[in-house]
């Protein structure tokens, strides 16, 4: 190749040095992270430039360092110019290195996995090239030219995967044009420098690695150069990718919210923000129907023209219908109304299950819109909705807590108006069962001690359920207890306290004024004296009580009239309740429920009923009252099996005994 | 549950035709709540399909029943089931309420 300097170590040297030199930088660079890092393209490029593009401007100030100096010294100092020659190489070499692997870094981005073998092997075949310069000194040319070609022709192969230009906007682009055309600059700043040594006979270079400098520079100058031919043509299409871009964005950011679950105003702003930005809408506003403060917002319309916008639509009947016109000037009844737009979307915001409002969009020019934003602005809206349900249904599985929170209230309070002890005495036995119903009924009963060994039973179902029927349940304990308190001014026995039928007229006047039109309690009042073996009760709409006859043998239903409480609101009450009075003998049973016992169901729907009620009485009576009770129990459960409680279930069995002389003190 | 109307001549006839409970006493309630039905002189209430009345079916028309009375518009019931006239028994609504074996009877009111 060329004639060498005298004392310039033999060419073989030359060549493995530099063929290890190479090798070593190739390697270092391979060895170092991929210097891409996510997608910034740009970084990489500029990292590019700045870095060994700055070892051009180098190899430039040397070359003309040189020129200097031989213009000074016109025979002397090869060697200075070996050296400079020699550090040029080197600072190629470098160049070359990172150019080849900032390549490879977008060669590789998101390839197929085919792709990284290829470059593999492409690697492969440059070192190749280095080998075959040291073992034949002077390249048998065919060879050599075959090889360097087929290395060649493989790097433009390799170039061809450009994926990368995509994922760059706009200002991007023009930005990896410009460093593109660095890249190459320096490229050609080093070319031009070593061809000129090439054909400087003055400067006898040494040997190089010409073969792999060749296939190297070629590769990375056509990467570079198809990266900016693809840049550039891809330029003119940057806007719609930007746009496609933008709307991936806008539909991420409103699924976010989904989670986020925020609140509607913020959901609503965020779809009208994404909207107009994706659509770049020039005015819009977005109308919400909603029971809330927010009714939508607006943007370079006045309410006067988005009101004639409305009206208009409302009369062409368009008003609840996806709705694209893009030639509003020509369309007759939008000419009348002067507006500065010429194009008009509509896309209603709805559900299967109702709507929430609508989206207007307005552009200056006219066919500004196309079948695509209509698609768009259906998956937004769509998403919005989406997640504006969602938020309902947040809201309503909280308000179903809340509910489930006040039941179990309620429940508690129910549970503690029931008294926890019956009263005893050796003159009767007392059993009770309390079932409370899964929804909870109104059943509550009560007792009283009355002096004069006289005690008060109240028994009482609230028409309704839940927290509204605990409510009631209490009211009418308190009135209980209020009303059975020993009046001070009796002149007698009998008036100290009121008799069932006064009572009962008195808590109908008290309760008139906090139930509802349609609710109604009803109950039955006892008061027991069984110091005279006698008692007397009142049945406000109450289930009748049942009653065993110990004299007659006969199990019967006392039938008394009597209206519920809270049906009638004047002071007419009294008239439509009756007192029965009753002297009880030792044996007697007394049975007192409520309607969930005999309106329970049985499998085919029919009722418990009175009748059956009856019968259990009429073949239990001479037991104990708990086993009468239990009894009566067993055989509602059998009657009932399998169907669920819906309603309350109280029951109360009360047995007379023998009357024995109190105990002395 | 199913409400069956029949208008002649200033009287109303609603037939009831299964069971008043708890939600379907919502739709009776529509029906007795509107505001034209006080023209009526009488509402008739045909019970005999009404197979069960639940305390929510009885509260609809207690709480009409004084509004009907301001009104003078009579509401009678007829046909009534055992079970059903038992249900209005026991609360006592018979003496509160009229309630009438047959069509003719109520007609006759």
């Amino acid at each position: 190749m060329a004639a060498y300097v005298g004392g310039a170590p033999a060419p073989w040297v030359t060549l493995v040095a530099q063929a290890l030199f190479v090798v070593g930088v190739f390697l270092y660079r391979r060895a170092q992270p991929d210097p891409l890092r996510g997608t910034d393209f740009v970084g990489l490029l500029r990292r590019l430039v700045l870095g060994p593009g700055l070892l051009a401007s180098i190899c430039v100030g040397l070359h003309l360092l040189e020129r200097l100096v031989q213009a000074e010294m016109p025979t002397e100092g090869r060697m200075f110019f070996a050296l400079v020659y020699t550090i040029n190489l080197g600072l190629f070499i470098i160049f070359l290195a990172y150019t080849n692997y900032a390549w490879r870094g977008l060669v590789m981005f998101r390839a197929a996995p085919h792709i990284i073998k290829e470059w593999t092997l492409f690697e492969v075949l440059l070192g190749v090239t280095l080998l075959f310069r040291l073992f034949t000194w002077q390249p048998v040319a065919y060879v050599s030219y075959a090889v360097v070609g087929a290395v060649g022709l493989f790097g433009v192969y390799l170039s061809g995967n450009q994926k990368w230009v995509a994922y760059l906007n706009r200002r991007q682009k023009w930005e990896i044009i410009f460093l593109q055309t660095g890249v190459l600059l320096c490229m050609g700043v080093f070319v031009i420098y070593f061809l000129r040594i090439a054909q400087d006979q003055l400067q006898m270079a040494p040997a190089s690695q010409q073969a792999f400098l060749l296939v190297t520079v070629f590769f990375a100058s056509f990467y570079s150069l198809m990266g900016l031919m693809v840049t550039f043509f891809n330029l003119p299409t940057a806007g719609v990718f930007e746009q496609k871009r933008e709307e991936i964005l806008s539909i991420q950011r409103l699924t976010q919210l989904i989670q986020k679950g925020q609140s509607q105003e913020e959901i609503y702003s965020t779809l009208f923000d994404s909207a107009v930005q994706t659509v770049n809408a020039g005015a819009a506003w977005l109308e919400v129907e909603t029971d809330s403060g927010y009714t939508g917002q607006q943007l370079n319309i006045s309410p006067e023209q988005s009101h004639a916008i409305k009206r208009l639509l409302h009369d062409y009947n368009l008003g609840h219908i996806e709705y694209l016109n893009n030639d509003l000037n020509h369309s007759s009844g939008f000419r009348g109304l002067q507006l500065p737009f010429a194009s008009l979307i509509v896309m209603p915001l709805r559900s299967s299950k109702r709507r929430y409002g609508a989206l207007y969009m307005l552009k200056d020019q006219s066919q500004a819109f196309d079948r695509e934003s209509l698609g768009i602005l259906q998956t937004f809206t769509s998403q919005t909705i989406l997640s504006i349900e969602n938020l309902h249904l947040m809201a309503a599985s909280i308000q179903n807590q809340r509910v489930q929170e006040e039941l179990k209230i309620a429940s508690s309070v129910q549970e503690s108006l029931i008294p926890k002890t019956l009263p005893t005495d050796d003159w009767f036995e007392i059993s009770s069962h309390a079932l409370a119903a899964k929804e909870i009924g109104g059943d509550f009963y009560d007792f009283l001690h009355l002096p004069g060994r006289r005690l008060a039973i109240l028994i009482g179902d609230v028409s309704g359920k839940g927290v509204t029927a605990a409510f009631h349940m209490a009211q009418m304990k308190g009135i209980f207890h209020a009303l059975m308190q020993e009046n001070p001014l009796a002149r007698n026995e009998r008036e100290k306290f009121p008799v069932p039928s006064r009572f009962m007229a008195q808590a109908n006047l008290a309760l008139v004024h906090c139930l509802e039109r349609s609710s109604f309690i009803t109950a039955a009042l006892y008061i027991i004296d069984y110091e005279n073996g006698g008692f007397v009760f009142a049945r406000a709409g109450h289930c009748h009580t049942l009653y065993y006859h110990s004299i007659k043998e006969e199990v019967s239903y006392f039938r008394t009239a009597g209206l519920g409480l809270g049906i009638i609101r004047n002071d007419g009450y009294e008239k439509h309740i009756k007192n029965q009075f009753y002297d009880y003998n030792p044996s007697d049973v007394m049975v007192i429920y409520t309607d969930g016992i005999v309106e329970a169901r049985g499998a085919d729907q029919e009722e418990y009923g009175e009748e059956r009620l009856k019968k259990m009485l009429e073949r239990t009576y001479y037991l104990e009252a708990d086993e009468i009770k239990q009894q009566i129990l067993d055989d509602l459960g059998e009657f009932s099996k399998g169907q669920p409680i819906h309603d309350d279930q109280t029951l109360l069995v009360i047995k007379f005994k023998a009357a024995q002389p109190e105990p002395a003190h | 549950m199913k409400i069956a109307q029949q208008f002649t001549d200033k009287t109303l006839t609603l037939s009831l035709d299964g069971e008043l409970d708890a939600s379907s006493s919502v739709l009776l309630d529509t029906e007795l709540s509107k505001p034209d039905i006080l023209d009526n002189e009488k509402i008739l209430i045909d019970c005999q399909r009404l197979n069960y009345i639940s305390s929510a079916g009885l509260g609809v028309f207690i709480s009409h029943l004084q509004r009907f009375q301001d009104a003078n518009t009579k509401l009678v019931f007829y046909n009534m089931q055992d079970k059903v006239h038992n249900v209005f028994e026991i609360l006592g609504l018979d003496s509160l309420m009229t309630i009438v074996p047959s069509q003719a009877e109520a007609a006759a009111i």
